[in-house]
């Protein structure tokens, strides 16, 4: 069922332009790098504050509610542009291993964040008098570093393999 | 001719090799271009407002480092894999242009602004200027593999 709706996606009009059209995916590519690099070190610095290796002199609620909005606009804008990228080549990607495990890592950042959001990051304030930080702080804050480099190295991942669709096609191989 | 042959270079000769040298230039760039734009937009008043732009800068600054040693490193590793295409390829010779300036504008212009710490027109001039610098940069490293 999934396989029929990444087929049917990726053969819309839109994504079939998208796909054809010889710069556009390298573009949608390099504007998700460049997320990386813009609201990527936000957040590194909000984990290496937690964890007392950056940012030392400001309090820990100044930069983990400052950083709040600007982080979001860059997950919602890194979302939009994997999401164009993996409509494009759904029915690839929906043999790619790497892919498989950058979404299931992603499912997990979503659970970081129902587990820590309401005991870490939404009562940043509470953090700024204790020192040294808890070590509930300092765990999801070394998670959070390890699922966005893991998510980094999983994205970089895809672009190693090619499904080989034309034999899948033509009943020569069957994966699942 | 260099008197070379890439085929030797261990990075052709291990699977893992190359990629696990792109992750690490990854994660250089965004130790260094990550950090450079928390200062950025602290310039064109986004992000740690509370601070001012020569405190984090201050602040950033040994990150940015480590980010650029990692770059600087894994970049001309990434090279000597295959020093012919990159040396013809036109995305390349542009990223080691803007690279070049990024760099310089970085510890000259940006560095000496952030620390006046400007407020207005100034500070959204010489932080999207640096902005646009590292972002032609990063494009230009993945058009290397499209042109």
């Amino acid at each position: 069922m999934l396989l029929s709706f990444a087929q049917f996606i990726q053969s819309t009009a839109f994504f079939t332009a998208l796909r054809g059209s010889g710069y556009v995916y390298p573009v949608i590519l390099s504007l998700h790098m460049v997320i990386i690099a813009l609201f990527g070190g936000m957040i590194l610095m909000t984990d290496m504050r937690l964890l007392g290796l950056a940012m030392r002199s400001y309090p820990v609620s100044d930069v983990v509610n400052q950083f709040r909005t600007p982080k979001r606009i860059g997950f919602v804008l890194m979302i939009t542009l994997g999401i164009l990228m993996a409509c494009c080549k759904a029915e690839e990607y929906y043999y790619n291993d790497w892919f498989r495990l950058k979404m299931a890592l992603l499912v997990v950042v979503g659970l970081h964040a129902l587990i820590f959001r309401r005991r870490v990051y939404s009562r940043a304030a509470d953090l700024d008098h204790l020192s040294p930080l808890p070590a509930g702080a300092k765990l999801a804050a070394v998670i959070s570093l390890v699922l966005w480099i893991s998510i980094a190295c999983a994205g970089r991942g895809i672009g190693y393999i090619e499904p080989p669709l034309d034999k899948i096609h033509a009943g020569l191989l069957y994966l699942h | 001719m260099l008197a070379y042959d890439p085929s030797t270079n261990p990075l052709n000769n291990n699977d893992w090799a190359f990629p696990l040298l792109e992750i690490l230039h990854i994660a250089g760039f965004a130790f260094s271009i990550g950090t450079i734009a928390i200062v950025d937009l602290r310039l064109m008043g986004v992000g740690l407002r509370k601070q001012s732009s020569a405190q984090l800068l201050k602040d950033t600054m040994p990150w940015t480092l480590v980010g650029l040693a990692v770059m600087l490193m894994t970049g001309p590793m990434i090279f000597s894999s295959d020093p012919n295409m990159y040396l013809h390829n036109q995305s390349f010779r542009f990223k080691m242009g803007a690279l070049l300036i990024a760099i310089l504008y970085n510890y000259t212009i940006h560095s000496k602004v952030a620390k006046s710490n400007p407020t207005g027109a100034l500070g959204v001039v010489v932080g999207g200027v640096s902005v646009l610098l590292w972002v032609s940069v990063v494009f230009a490293g993945l058009f290397i593999a499209f042109v």
